[in-house]
């Protein structure tokens, strides 16, 4: 397929799932500071941990003079001036496919586009007013019917490998970051580590990955960070966990390169197989010894470092020396 | 008469529906029966649904001048305009007459130059169009073929006679919304047609894909056709992207393309790979920075070259937009005759050129009864239409046909037809055009219908997008017996709108 489409592919999905996970991440904070037992919900401390896990201080100082419930949400969802906004995601996911219209099916685009025409002029006041789980669940809903359109119509060719590779990537790097607000997320004691409030909390994360069922069912036990963690980042299962969304990104890249087992014939197979077998091998235990935050900020290192190798492999490439086919 | 029609006042025009007050033309009259039955109500709800599907659907133009949300959907105006079969055949003759003609025109100007030879059209009006090559002099485009789609924009006068406006042989658009008009009106009106024989449209992009796979090099045998868009933010993008869609083939941009020893590449995931045919939405101008404008960044540097050795076809062929200069238009009628030795099935509105001094008298002493055009300009751009102009644009216009006669062509304002359009809640006469689409390929084919625009704005003769102008659906009956038939079988049952 031609790169440039390939590259838009790429990007629509990642923009997609960024705005989807960016709705998650705003529902577990609001959840967490309800559960918070801290009081006043417009604490500063409570909806800092977005920005923080977001990694999105410098341009939110540059936004907002203060940190609150309102200018939080704003940022997250309707600010165009942050372009990582749900808004600012959703409009570029959309212009992306506007380009690419001739590769995605009419259905899917429609569903895009109505999503792209129900979120514009939208503001924090809308949020409010329709209440904070019904809107971010509207959302997530227009989001999924799109993906639920696009499995069921895109034929499964390099175009739909590429979508899915920009998907589970940024799925990845976003579950990263959706745990992170937890481990931003202070509790009001040191001793508050393992109480029923930090059980509570981590049921909030699980449930804004839509994951407390699944855990239950497949963990049987107890919530609590060790086991959440164990779910949310190593489950080989559930759709959502990081190890999930890794080595689905490898299969896609291995049905691009046309790689066979053991066989990793360029840059974007080979750091996304480390990647993957890393994830193999780890044990919750180890993360946490490491430092949970410390072994996410390098897990996010290196899905970078996967995302310039997929770049320079398939999107800009020296010309110069490209292979010339049939 | 019904709630609808009730302030649908006829004038001197030609009137598509009516023939006097309240008396249907005969091919017309399952619709009228239709809209007479229907409350204000239902035609707004029926309006509605059909803004909302183009929404929806994304069938929007781009409007430079409009900074803000610079996408539009394109009014579309619910009442149908139907062609009957039997002026249908003429038109299509008609059109496939003018086709031909123009063809060996184009073949004839960059080679032997026969017509100017003998006197028929001065040189000088050859030389100096602005869409003339002569680096294609001598160049014998693939299969002998110099315009492969035209889109030949007709109205009607007064006496309801047709009338060849101008030609767009380098890049007629509009297509795209045809096929959205007739999918929206599907859904609009599903009854209403199923009652009527109106002939399908679809065929189109079909037809298409055939005229730019006849183009590629004969020792290809699987051809890889791409459609080369100015980009993202061209106009006409939404309609590059759907001829693409529904083709199959790829849309691409100039930086995409590569020029490798005389050969054309695209930019894959895997690697180069190899273009055999490019349909290319973009001006000669543009097309290559090495030969053409140097600063264009649309472009492939190289292309030329490779289309020159044959390696590479381009539809339309570099070099057309001569046959279809507004002063070039005035001749083609003196092409039929002398390259077919016909008389033209269609003829041209009356023109004059100001390049002629007799005609120049004429033009300006009549100024504000003319309407003068620019011959390189489109869109609606660069034009005086006398009569509704003031006294400073008339004034403003004959100072630029003195300084650049060349320039500018004039016509007398003709009356067009009118066709029943849905005005703030009621229907009212609307002023229309047609523009046909003609594919020349291994044979002539045209879509059965074209584009109908209509000027929405009240008493405007400008039926243009940019001008505030709108489209309608076209119906082409299939023929008149079947149609009767359709409307015996519609009186024993009702059918439900």
């Amino acid at each position: 397929m031609l790169s440039r489409v390939a590259n838009l592919t790429y990007w629509m999905a990642r923009y997609l799932e960024r705005a989807e996970n960016s709705a998650r991440i705003l529902d577990v904070n609001t959840q967490l500071a309800l559960e918070s037992s801290m009081g006043v919900v417009n604490d500063a401390r409570l909806w800092e941990p977005i920005i923080f896990a977001l990694g999105d201080e410098t341009i939110f100082k540059e936004l907002y003079s203060e940190t609150s419930e309102r200018t939080v949400a704003e940022f997250v969802l309707f600010n165009p001036k942050n372009p990582n906004s749900v808004l600012s995601c959703i409009n570029l996911a959309r212009e992306n496919a506007r380009c690419i219209r001739d590769q995605i099916s009419s259905d899917a685009w429609e569903q895009l586009n109505r999503l792209y025409l129900q979120m514009r002029g939208k503001t924090v006041a809308d949020y409010r007013q329709t209440g904070t789980v019904e809107f971010l669940g509207r959302l997530r809903k227009s989001i999924q019917l799109f993906y639920g359109i696009a499995a069921s119509m895109f034929p499964r060719n390099d175009a739909w490998q590429f979508y899915e590779l920009g998907r589970f990537l940024e799925r990845a790097d976003n579950s990263s970051r959706l745990i992170d607000v937890k481990y931003f997320t202070l509790l009001p004691t040191v001793q508050a580590v393992g109480s029923t409030l930090d059980a509570l909390q981590w049921g909030a994360v699980l449930r804004s990955c839509s994951a407390f069922e699944a855990f239950r069912k497949s963990r049987r036990g107890l919530i609590n960070a060790e086991r959440v963690l164990d779910y949310l980042i190593l489950d080989e299962f559930f759709p959502r966990s990081i190890r999930f969304s890794i080595i689905t990104a490898e299969e896609s890249v291995r049905r691009i390169t046309r790689d066979s087992d053991h066989h990793y014939s360029n840059a974007p197979s080979r750091s996304l197989g480390r990647l993957r077998a890393d994830l193999d091998y780890l044990l919750i235990g180890d993360i946490v010894k490491f430092g949970l935050h410390e072994w996410i900020d390098q897990l996010q290192l290196s899905i970078a470092r996967v995302h310039t190798d997929i770049e320079s492999a398939f999107i800009d490439y020296d010309v110069e020396r490209a292979r010339i086919l049939g | 008469m019904s709630e609808l029609f009730s302030t649908y006042a006829l004038d001197r025009f030609y009137d598509e529906m009516f023939a006097g007050p309240e008396t249907p033309r005969a091919h017309y009259e399952r619709v009228y029966e239709r809209l007479a039955a229907m409350s204000r109500e239902e035609l707004a709800a029926k309006q509605d649904l059909a803004d909302q599907t183009f929404l929806w659907r994304g069938v929007t133009f781009t409007v430079y001048s409009d900074n803000q949300g610079t996408e539009r959907i394109f009014p579309f105006d619910l009442i149908p305009r139907i062609i009957p079969a039997r002026e249908w055949d003429t038109l299509e003759r008609g059109l496939t007459q003018r086709m031909t003609a123009l063809n060996l025109f184009l073949q004839d100007i960059y080679h032997e130059q026969r017509i100017v030879k003998e006197g028929r059209i001065p040189r000088e009006m050859i030389e100096s169009s602005k869409h003339f090559r002569p680096e294609m002099i001598g160049f014998r485009p693939p299969r002998d073929l110099y315009v492969h789609i035209n889109g030949t924009d007709m109205i009607r006068d007064e006496a309801g006679g047709y009338f060849v406006l101008e030609d767009n042989l380098r890049s007629p658009s509009g297509v795209s919304y045809v096929l959205e008009n007739r999918q929206v009106l599907k859904r609009v009106f599903p009854n209403l047609m199923a009652s009527c024989p109106v002939r399908p449209v679809e065929q189109y992009t079909h037809d298409l894909l055939n005229t730019l796979m006849h183009l590629a090099p004969e020792h290809v045998p699987e051809p890889n056709v791409v459609l080369l868009t100015p980009g993202v933010y061209n106009s006409a993008y939404f309609e590059h992207s759907f001829l693409a869609r529904q083709m199959g083939i790829e849309i691409v941009e100039g930086s995409d393309l590569i020029v490798r020893d005389d050969r054309v590449f695209v930019r894959t995931t895997r690697g180069l790979s190899p273009v055999h045919v490019i349909y290319r939405r973009i001006d000669d101008d543009f097309l290559d920075p090495t030969v053409f404008r140097k600063d264009s960044l649309l472009g492939v540097p190289g292309l030329v070259n490779a289309y020159r050795k044959g390696n590479v076809a381009l539809c339309n062929p570099i070099g057309t937009g001569v046959a279809d200069d507004k002063a070039t238009y005035y001749y083609v009628p003196e092409m039929i005759r002398f390259y077919l030795g016909e008389e033209p099935i269609l003829p041209n509105v009356e023109t004059y050129l100001s390049a002629d001094p007799k005609d120049m008298t004429f033009i300006l002493e009549n100024l504000p009864k003319l309407v003068v055009k620019s011959v390189n300009e489109a869109g609606g751009y660069g034009m005086l239409v006398g009569p509704h102009s003031t006294k400073e644009q008339i004034e403003e216009f004959r100072a630029k046909v003195i300084a650049n006669p060349r320039n500018f062509v004039a016509q007398p304002t003709i009356g067009l037809s009118t066709c029943p359009a849905v005005c703030e809640g009621r229907i009212e006469p609307r002023h229309i055009d047609l523009r046909p689409y003609i594919l020349n390929g291994s044979s002539i084919r045209i879509m059965p219908g074209g584009l109908t625009r209509v000027a929405l704005r009240r008493g405007s003769l400008v039926v243009n997008s940019s001008q505030g102008g709108g489209s309608k659906d076209t119906w082409v009956l299939s023929d008149d017996i079947a149609r009767t038939q359709a409307q015996n079988q519609a009186q024993t049952d009702k059918i439900i709108l």
